[in-house]
């Protein structure tokens, strides 16, 4: 919806892409647009031509379990709202007949064949849309155009298919009735699909009783699809959940799964609650095929439960098969004309899958979502600012700045003088609404000056007529009775704007959307219903008064705060840009944790961290951002647009910033004498083994007889102790002939952090990788194997094919390391063998999981009041919808700092942070909405329960005498949500545009007039 | 001593339900999630029953006790009170201190000598028009059956 409003942005929809060329920053792109045959200029989405229809066709927003018509609108928020006719299912348009036969039909009606492409005979033997349309929308002559748009860069978010699951016969799709797909199951349950929220199984649309949802459909080697789908496992849960709260006869709900991979912030606390609530049995193992019960269409379903060691069949009244996602059809095509590469399996193909999130293989065209492959929500919503702040380098230059259009205000001054305005909205209104009787209802309320009925008034020509009516009457307050503020408030508010009429004084009322269109078969009622949100609308309106959106001066210049790869790429993005940036970093260098020695080489593709990372700081290094090293934020003050930085350091100074991105990463977890580590030398974290290959690199060949060179290999490591062998140490490998890794190592742990630290199982596997390769016996011990980034799971395969042996361990069993002076083995619980087993070793490997980094992040949150979420780790505006933002405008996470993740999605998050923070500093001014909450000094007793509420912390108390404070609101950081209005206990705080007065002369008027006091 | 005796309290009469009677509500919604819900209801054509007015406010932590007594006083029969689930706040948690309020309106108009049952909490999100339209006629039913409210016509201005 935000999309469609945008003054910027062009939705070409029903559209296909057929030719790109030129180069970056310079591209034409020719674009076919199929014929909707609705027009868009006129189409007002009354949805009458829908009833009109006689031609029924599938669905597909609802997977073919709902019928639609052959003129339909796809989904109800669809943008843009027109509707559009299926030419293959409609009557006139014929697309349903062969060519041949539409030839012979077009003999018959002697229409001579024109151009092939262009031919379409239009019998127009139905036609029935077009009659039932008011406004003469519908077109059966549109044809298919043709456009050419000069872009600056392309971005790809074809996203992806389901799996076709007919593909896997053994599970019966297609076959029984009541194996339907993850998709189905969720058009099932969403309250306005096809069964209104209720699941009911196909066959008899009789609640199910026992549910089993089987996961890794066509993913994790089945169907030939190597890669994780990454959300399934989620989705599984989430739907379990909904099930069972939404349908008590759903008695039992069980999820075969082969790992549960939970690795989101709060995932895995969102899987022990569904544990904790018993709202799904959990069941390890891939089922081998599902059997059909003819007798009452059941199923039955054949399964190894790997845990419990037992052969299952399982009996179910409705399997959900939680299908992988597959690259879209399109992908390809796509690629092809826009000449950039997929991968093997048919997704857009990443540059370098290790770094970048959203390049693609050719500069300047960018992709964002699952058309890299599966992706969950939040990464997607990331990626997709990350593609926008790349593309936005082509654009500098063309930005466009917002005309100052100077109107004299009217003067509004004076008692009320309400128009009020009656939209017939087509028959949408006044096919239930009596519109007439309303007006003339309207005109005997006090106050009202003119009052009269339109058509159509939100069209050019009810907006003409609304500014005649204000300048006839002299009108100072309009109510408009129409359709709903939610979209159309705007529209009428830049009319008012247009001629200097302060759009403040605007009130609407919703009797299309909230009355005529609910109420239709109760006329009466109906009608009286519209006759008292007009009296109320009028009553608000008479208490309207004039807001002027504020100003600041926006300062043109952006802080980034950590100078590791999250905080060199938003610099870097923003510099670009164009805009002065300013990198802190506490240390003497740039890289933080893919600076050497903490990082060696980066999954998938074992690149050199060095290398990535010289990369990155080069190209920083080539734009104007000023990098101060060795020194520390000391102070932040301020809000969006104008915050105050004062450094300390090496560089010690106060500047203006107007947008602030924060990437100062996290912490590894430090073992506390956990599994041996600190007392037996040959324990280390993931990260010292990286020092350890470092350390081999630096090893001279053929020196290793040296008895002290060998105490410093990893073997029995003593460098912390302190004991360092200098420059001509032997491998440190040299000792080892086994080794084993521990994986969720203070990850998963209520103790320390119980969400998954995601990066830890591909770094492990990678880290395992490297030294199978050198004659090492792995052995690896985990939980869940959460292989989920680009390219891990085959990394996973390749681990296995290397004769890396994995070890399943129980949630809440210990792995307990042996040993006196050194760890000589491990040993623990074997989930799969269901006995103990010990595994003799040379070296373990903790694989450690991220925490906060302290005490950074207790110290910007006090700076910055940017909220911390339970983990310790920052808190996002929104996990799905403003995942890079903070409660703070202006403050933007970028990396760690926000929770676990890995290089790319650190990447890309930076360069959604850099999009997010160009997007205030592209102004030179802060426009400050002005419906907020305003602090009247002389009431407020300065209690602060205002300043405690507010969760923006636009509040704060101030001295105005001596011991006399009173509240004061920041209007550029109040949202208007009014909270700290309903709260004040002195009737101190006005929240504008919802007053209290306001709210009262509404209620006073739905029964009658309203009562003055 | 003696004690003090203390009047019975007299035991209202259940209310007498006039015959074709609909009650008057008063809908207060917040713009992201429950007004929203209530146009996708319009959107999907989902009838419902029409003796409710809705008052948009920003957010449902804007809805403080007395707009719920004033309508109470005005002669409305029932209150629901509505905004997004939790955790969807657009204003990250108004619906939580909603919640507050709504349990110190509560205890209030049950003071009041009301029922409680005229008075409602509901969360709807912005795609859930099929549910505003439930929650909206299962409210009416319940309101209802209860009667006209005894304040109905108090405090009116004029009769």
């Amino acid at each position: 919806m935000d999309a469609g409003r945008h003054p910027l942005i062009d939705v070409v929809s029903n559209a296909e892409v057929i030719g790109c060329e030129g180069r970056p920053g310079d591209f034409r792109v020719r674009i076919r647009k199929k014929p909707r045959y609705v027009r868009e200029d006129k189409c007002v989405a009354c949805g009458l031509c829908v009833d009109a229809c006689p031609q029924v066709g599938g669905n597909e927003f609802d997977v073919g379990l709902k019928a639609r018509k052959a003129i339909y609108r796809p989904f109800p928020q669809s943008v843009p709202a027109t509707y559009v006719i299926d030419s293959d299912a409609c009557l006139n348009l014929l697309g349903f007949l062969s060519e041949k036969q539409r030839l012979r039909l077009a003999k018959v009606q002697k229409i001579k064949q024109r151009k092939r492409e262009d031919y379409q005979p239009n019998l127009l033997v139905c036609g029935h849309c077009s009659k039932a349309c008011e406004v003469d929308a519908i077109d059966f002559d549109m044809r298919a155009e043709e456009m050419e748009v000069d872009v600056g860069a392309v971005l790809v978010a074809v996203g992806f298919m389901e799996f076709d699951a007919r593909k896997l016969g053994n599970y019966g799709y297609g076959r029984f009735p009541n194996v339907v797909t993850s998709l189905e199951l969720e058009r099932m349950l969403n309250a306005s699909g096809v069964t209104q929220g209720h699941v009911v199984r196909p066959s008899d649309m009789k609640t199910p009783k026992r549910m089993v949802f089987i996961q890794c459909v066509g993913a994790r080697g089945e169907g030939g699809r190597p890669y994780c789908s990454r959300f399934c496992c989620m989705n599984a849960v989430k739907d379990s959940m909904l099930v069972r709260q939404h349908d008590p006869e759903v008695e039992d709900v069980t999820i075969l799964y082969t790992d549960l991979r939970a690795f989101g912030k709060g995932f895995d606390d969102f899987v022990q609650r569904s544990r904790d609530e018993k709202s799904a049995t959990y069941v390890r193992g891939r089922p081998a095929k599902v059997d059909h019960v003819a007798e009452d269409d059941s199923l039955e379903i054949f399964v190894e439960d790997t845990l419990g060691h037992s052969q299952e069949r399982i009996p179910a009244d409705l399997v959900v098969l939680s299908v992988a996602a597959a690259p879209n059809e399109g992908a390809m095509k796509v690629a092809d004309i826009l000449g950039i590469e997929t991968d093997v399996y048919g997704f857009i193909a990443r540059r370098d899958p290790a770094v970048s999130a959203v390049e693609t293989t050719r500069e300047g065209i960018y992709v964002a979502g699952s058309a890299v492959g599966p992706q969950v929500i939040p990464d997607c919503v990331a990626q997709a600012s990350a593609a926008a702040a790349r593309a936005a380098l082509y654009l500098t230059g063309y930005r466009v700045e917002e005309e100052q259009k100077t109107v004299d205000p009217m003067d509004l001054s004076g008692p009320p003088r309400v128009g009020v305005m009656v939209c017939h909205c087509g028959v949408n209104i006044a096919g239930t609404l009596d519109v007439e009787q309303l007006a003339s209802h309207a005109a005997k309320i006090p106050d009202v000056v003119a009052a009269e009925t339109n058509l159509f008034a939100c069209s050019s020509a009810g907006q003409d007529r609304l500014v005649e009516l204000i300048k006839e009457h002299n009108i100072n307050r309009v109510v408009i009775a129409a359709c709903t503020p939610r979209t159309h408030e705007p529209i009428f508010q830049e009319t008012c704007a247009r001629i200097g009429f302060n759009p403040y004084l605007l009130e609407m009322v919703n009797i299309r959307d909230q009355c005529s269109w609910v109420h239709a078969g109760q006329t009466v009622e109906a009608q009286e219903k519209a006759k008292a949100l007009i009296r109320m609308g009028v009553a608000k309106a008479r208490h309207l008064h004039p807001l002027q959106a504020g100003e600041v001066p926006m300062a043109r210049a952006a802080l980034v705060i950590g100078g590791g790869i999250g905080g060199i790429q938003a610099a870097t993005d923003l510099a670009a840009q164009g805009f002065p940036v300013t990198l802190v970093e506490k240390t003497d260098r740039l890289g933080g944790r893919l600076a050497k020695p903490n990082l060696k080489s980066l999954y998938p593709n074992m690149r050199p961290a060095a290398e990535v990372l010289r990369e990155k700081v080069d190209r920083l290094k080539s734009t104007d951002a000023r990098i101060l090293l060795n020194t520390e934020v000391e102070e932040i003050s301020g809000f969006v647009g104008n915050f105050e930085v004062t450094t300390s350091g090496a560089t010690q100074e106060t500047f203006p910033v107007g947008a602030i991105v924060l990437a100062t990463g996290a912490e590894l977890h430090k073992p506390r004498g956990e599994y041996g580590y600190g007392t037996l030398p040959n324990v280390l974290t993931s990260e010292e083994l990286e020092h350890a290959f470092f350390e081999e690199e630096e090893a001279v060949p053929g020196d290793s007889e040296d008895a002290t060179s060998r105490a410093s290999g990893v073997g029995g490591n003593k460098r912390r102790s302190g004991e360092r062998s200098d420059g001509k140490a032997a491998s440190p490998f040299e000792s080892v002939g086994s080794a084993s890794f521990i994986l969720c190592v203070g990850s998963r742990d209520p103790e320390c952090f119980s969400g998954c630290s995601r990066y830890c199982c591909p770094t492990a596997i990678k880290q395992a990788i490297l030294l199978a390769k050198r004659g090492i016996d792995t052995t690896i011990f985990y939980r869940d194997i959460r292989t989920i980034s680009s390219g891990a799971e085959e990394m996973y395969r390749e681990a296995r094919g290397l004769g890396v042996l994995f070890i399943r361990i129980p949630p809440g069993e210990k792995v307990e390391v042996i040993g006196e002076k050194r760890a000589e083995g491990v040993r623990c619980f074997d989930d799969l063998l269901g006995r103990r087993v010990e595994v003799p070793t040379d070296l373990v490997v903790l694989s450690v999981g991220m925490r906060p980094r302290q005490p950074e992040t207790d110290r910007f949150h006090d700076m910055l009041k940017a909220s911390i979420g339970l983990d310790g780790f920052f808190l996002e505006r929104h996990p799905e919808l403003a995942p890079i933002e903070t409660a703070v405008e202006g403050v933007l996470l970028a990396g760690t700092i926000q929770g676990p993740k890995d290089i790319v999605d650190t990447v890309a998050q930076a360069s959604a942070a850099a999009a997010k923070a160009s997007v205030f500093l592209a102004y030179d001014k802060v426009k400050l909405d002005p419906v907020t909450a305003v602090v009247d000094a002389l009431k407020c007793r300065g209690c602060g329960t205002c300043v405690d509420i507010c969760p923006y912390h636009a509040g704060e108390l101030v001295e105005s005498g001596p011991g006399v404070y009173v509240a004061e609101i920041n209007a550029s950081l109040c949202k208007g949500c009014g909270t700290c209005g309903s709260w004040c206990p002195s009737g101190a705080i006005t929240c504008r545009h919802f007053t209290d007065r306001q709210v009262h002369a509404m209620i006073d008027a739905f029964f009658g007039e309203e009562v003055t006091t | 001593m003696k004690a003090v005796r203390t009047k019975p309290r007299p035991k209202r009469t259940p209310p007498k339900v006039p015959a074709n009677w609909n009650p008057n509500i008063v809908v207060f919604a917040c713009n992201w999630c429950s007004y929203a819900g209530a146009d996708t209801a319009g959107v999907s054509r989902i009838q419902h029953q029409p003796h409710f007015r809705m008052i948009r406010v920003m957010c449902s932590g804007r809805i403080q006790p007395g707009f719920v007594l004033r309508a109470f006083e005005r002669g409305a029969d029932g209150v629901l009170v509505s905004g997004c689930h939790f955790g969807d706040c657009h204003y990250i948690s108004g619906n939580e201190r909603a919640v507050e309020q709504f349990e110190k309106t509560k205890n209030v108009v049950t003071l009041l000598g009301l029922e409680e049952a005229r008075i409602r909490l509901e969360w709807i999100s912005a795609a859930e028009g099929a549910r505003f339209a439930q929650v909206i006629n299962e409210f009416t039913d319940q309101v209802r059956k209860l009667g006209p409210s005894p304040l109905a016509g108090n405090g009116r201005a004029k009769e």
